[in-house]
C-alpha cells in the first residue's frame, strides 16, 4: 500500500482525519503568533520575520519529506494534488491579496 | 555579601545545602547541541535498523532471517530499503557538514575539542581509579571532573574517529568510487566502524537511560539543565567554572548598581528564571511540558516551521492534498446559498461546481480542516493563556478605522484568493511545497504587494 491513503477512507474517517490535521494546523499557526495582526503586519515593516521563517521552514520540511517519501516509493506523487498554474490570475490575485493583507492585517 | 569562596576540592555538604543545590538548575547544553544529539540518535537508529537488514548474505548476516524479511517487507523491496538507508545517511552527512561549517566557531570548537575530547591529568587518574574501584582494589574517591568525565570523553573520541570512517566508506559504496577493491574494503571499514560505535553506544545508552545516578544527565539532553548538586558531585571542575562565572557576573551587576539592595540570595534569583513557580512538587517531565506548552511566549519560528511542515507533509501523505483555507470558506458560503436557493447556485457557473447534485458542499476536506484549525488555535491559545477579546490595531487609529480596514482588506483578500484559486495556505504554502509554478508566482506577488503597500499605510500600523 502506498500513500496517499484518502482514496480508501470511509467518509467518516476522511472527515475526522481532516479535522485532526486542521487541529495541528491551527495549533501551530497560533503557536507562531499568527493570531495577532500586529505580528503579521510587522514583517512588512521589517520588524519581525516570523511569518517568512515559519512559512519557508514549513515549505522546505514538507518538500523534503515529499521528495524522500516518493523516492523510497511510499508516496505516489501522481496521486498528489498539485495546483494548476494560471499565470495572470495568480499574479493579479496575489497582488490583490497582498494589498488586502497589509490593509486588513490578517 | 562578599564573594563566597569556591572550594578547591569537593567538601562534604550539609543536608540543607545539598537540598538547596538539588533545587537549583544550571545550564549544561545549548539547544543546538541537544537538537544535534537527537537528530544523530534518530539517524543512527534508523540506519542500524536498515543496515542490519541489508546484510543478508548467509556468510555475513548479523540479524535473524525473520528480522531481515520483516524490514524488507516494510519497504517492499531490498532496493527501496537500500535507497532509504543511503538517503538517510546522506542527509546525516549533509547536516553534519553544514553544522560543522557554520557551527564550528560557536559550538564545536569549544564543545568538542575542549570539553569532549581533551584528556587532562585528572582524567587519566579518573580512568585509573575508576578501573581499580570496579576491581575493588581501592576505596579512594574519584578525582574531580570537567563537564564530561573521562569515560564520556573516551566515548566521544571513539565516535569522532569513527564518524568520518562511516561517512567516507558510505560515500565510496554509494557512488562506487575509485575501484572495486576499494569498495570492498569500504564495506569492511563501514561495518567495523559501526561495530566500534555500537560497542560504545551500549554503555552510553545504559548510562543515560538505565543507570539511576546518571538520570539528571539524561534529562539535561531534553531540557538543557542539570541540578547543581549533580554538577557538584559528578562534574566538580565544571561546577567550579560555573560558580566563577556567576561571581564575575554578580560583581558586574553590583558594581553597576551600587545602591541596589541584594535583597534575595543569588540562589533564588537564578532559579526563578529556569523554573515556573513551584506551587506543587512537579516531575521534571511535568515542568518541561509546563514550560513548553503553558509559557506565554510564542514558540521560536523555526520550531513552529518544522511542526507546520510535518503537518503539511502528513496532509499530503494521508489526504493527497495540502492544507488550505479559502476553498473551505467558499464551500460554507455555497452551502448557505444552496440552502436558501438551490436554483440560484445551480445557475451560477462557479458555485455549481461546489454543489454537485446529491452531495453536500460541506462533505469536504477543507470544510472539516477549518473546524480543526479553529479548535487547534483555541487549544494553543488557551494553554498559553492568550485567549481574550481584543482588537489588534496600530496605536494611532480608532477601533472603527480598524474595523473598516479589516473589512476592506478582507474583501480584497477574498477576491484575490478566489481569483488565484487559493490563499496563502492553500496555494502559497501547499502549492509551494509541491513546487507548483503558479503558487510561487502567487507567493512572490503577495509579498511584493505587501511590502510595497505597507509604506503607504504605515500610519495605520506604526
Amino acid at each position: 500500500m502506498s500513500a496517499p491513503f484518502a482514496a480508501s477512507f470511509s467518509v467518516t474517517t476522511y472527515l475526522a482525519t481532516a479535522l485532526v490535521l486542521g487541529l495541528f494546523f491551527g495549533f501551530f499557526l497560533e503557536r507562531a503568533g499568527f493570531s495577532s495582526a500586529l505580528k503579521l503586519t510587522a514583517q512588512f515593516y521589517f520588524k519581525d520575520f516570523a511569518v517568512l521563517k515559519v512559512m519557508f521552514t514549513a515549505i522546505v520540511v514538507a518538500m523534503l519529506g515529499i521528495v524522500y517519501l516518493s523516492l523510497i516509493g511510499w508516496l505516489n506523487m501522481s496521486q498528489v494534488y498539485v495546483p494548476a498554474t494560471f499565470l495572470w490570475p495568480q499574479l493579479v490575485g496575489g497582488l490583490l491579496l497582498g494589498v488586502g493583507f497589509i490593509i486588513g492585517g490578517y | 555579601m562578599g564573594a563566597e569562596s569556591i572550594p578547591r576540592m569537593p567538601v562534604p555538604l550539609t543536608a540543607e545545602r545539598a537540598e538547596a543545590m538539588s533545587q537549583r538548575l544550571i545550564k549544561k547544553h545549548h539547544v543546538a547541541i541537544m537538537l544535534l544529539h537527537w537528530f544523530n540518535a534518530t539517524v543512527w537508529l534508523t540506519e542500524l535498523a536498515t543496515g542490519g537488514a541489508l546484510i543478508s548474505s548467509p556468510h555475513f548476516r548479523i540479524a535473524p532471517y525473520w528480522y531481515i524479511s520483516m524490514v524488507q517487507g516494510f519497504f517492499g523491496t531490498r532496493a527501496n530499503m537500500l535507497r532509504f538507508h543511503i538517503t538517510v545517511g546522506l542527509t546525516w552527512l549533509v547536516v553534519f557538514l553544514v553544522y560543522g561549517t557554520f557551527g564550528f566557531r560557536t559550538y564545536l570548537r569549544r564543545e568538542v575539542v575542549e570539553n569532549e575530547v581533551k584528556l587532562d591529568a585528572d582524567d587519566w587518574r579518573w580512568l585509573w581509579v575508576r578501573l581499580r574501584l570496579i576491581l575493588k582494589r581501592t576505596d579512594e574517591s574519584l578525582p574531580p571532573q570537567g563537564v564530561y568525565n573521562a569515560g564520556q570523553k573516551m566515548f566521544a573520541a571513539l565516535v569522532y574517529t569513527m564518524i568520518p570512517v562511516i561517512m567516507l566508506s558510505g560515500l565510496v559504496m554509494t557512488f562506487h568510487l575509485v575501484s572495486t577493491p576499494l569498495v570492498q574494503w569500504a564495506i569492511v571499514a563501514h561495518f567495523a566502524a559501526v561495530g566500534m560505535i555500537v560497542s560504545g553506544l551500549m554503555i552510553h545508552v545504559y548510562m543515560g537511560a538505565v543507570f539511576p545516578e546518571e538520570k539528571p544527565a539524561f534529562f539535561s539532553m531534553l531540557t538543557g539543565m542539570v541540578n547543581e548538586l549533580y554538577a557538584y558531585r559528578h562534574h566538580f571542575k565544571w561546577w567550579q567554572e560555573v560558580k566563577m562565572q556567576e561571581q564575575i557576573w554578580k560583581r558586574e551587576v553590583i558594581e553597576e548598581k551600587p545602591e541596589a539592595p541584594p535583597a534575595e540570595p543569588p540562589e533564588a534569583r537564578l532559579t526563578t528564571e529556569a523554573e515556573p513557580p513551584p506551587s506543587r512538587p512537579q516531575s521534571r517531565l511535568g515542568s518541561l511540558l509546563q514550560r513548553t506548552f503553558r509559557a506565554p511566549e510564542y514558540w521560536p519560528p523555526y520550531v513552529v516551521g518544522v511542526g507546520l511542515g510535518l503537518t503539511l507533509l502528513a496532509s499530503f501523505v494521508i489526504m493527497g492534498e495540502g492544507l488550505g483555507a479559502s476553498g473551505g470558506f467558499t464551500r460554507y458560503l455555497v452551502a448557505i446559498l444552496a440552502w436558501i436557493s438551490p436554483h440560484y447556485v445551480a445557475a451560477n457557473g462557479y458555485w455549481s461546481e461546489y454543489a454537485q447534485p446529491g452531495q453536500s458542499p460541506l462533505i469536504n476536506f477543507l470544510v472539516f480542516e477549518l473546524i480543526g484549525v479553529l479548535l487547534g488555535g483555541f487549544i494553543s491559545g488557551w494553554l498559553a493563556r492568550r485567549v481574550r477579546f481584543a482588537v489588534d490595531k496600530g496605536p494611532h487609529v480608532t477601533k472603527l478605522t480598524r474595523y473598516v480596514m479589516a473589512l476592506a482588506g478582507g474583501t480584497l483578500m477574498g477576491f484575490g484568493a478566489r481569483l488565484a484559486r487559493g490563499c496563502t495556505s492553500g496555494l502559497a504554502l501547499s502549492g509551494g511545497a509541491v513546487l507548483a509554478a503558479g503558487a510561487w508566482v502567487f507567493m512572490l506577488a503577495v509579498f511584493a504587494a505587501g511590502f510595497a503597500g505597507a509604506y503607504f499605510i504605515r500610519r495605520f500600523w506604526l
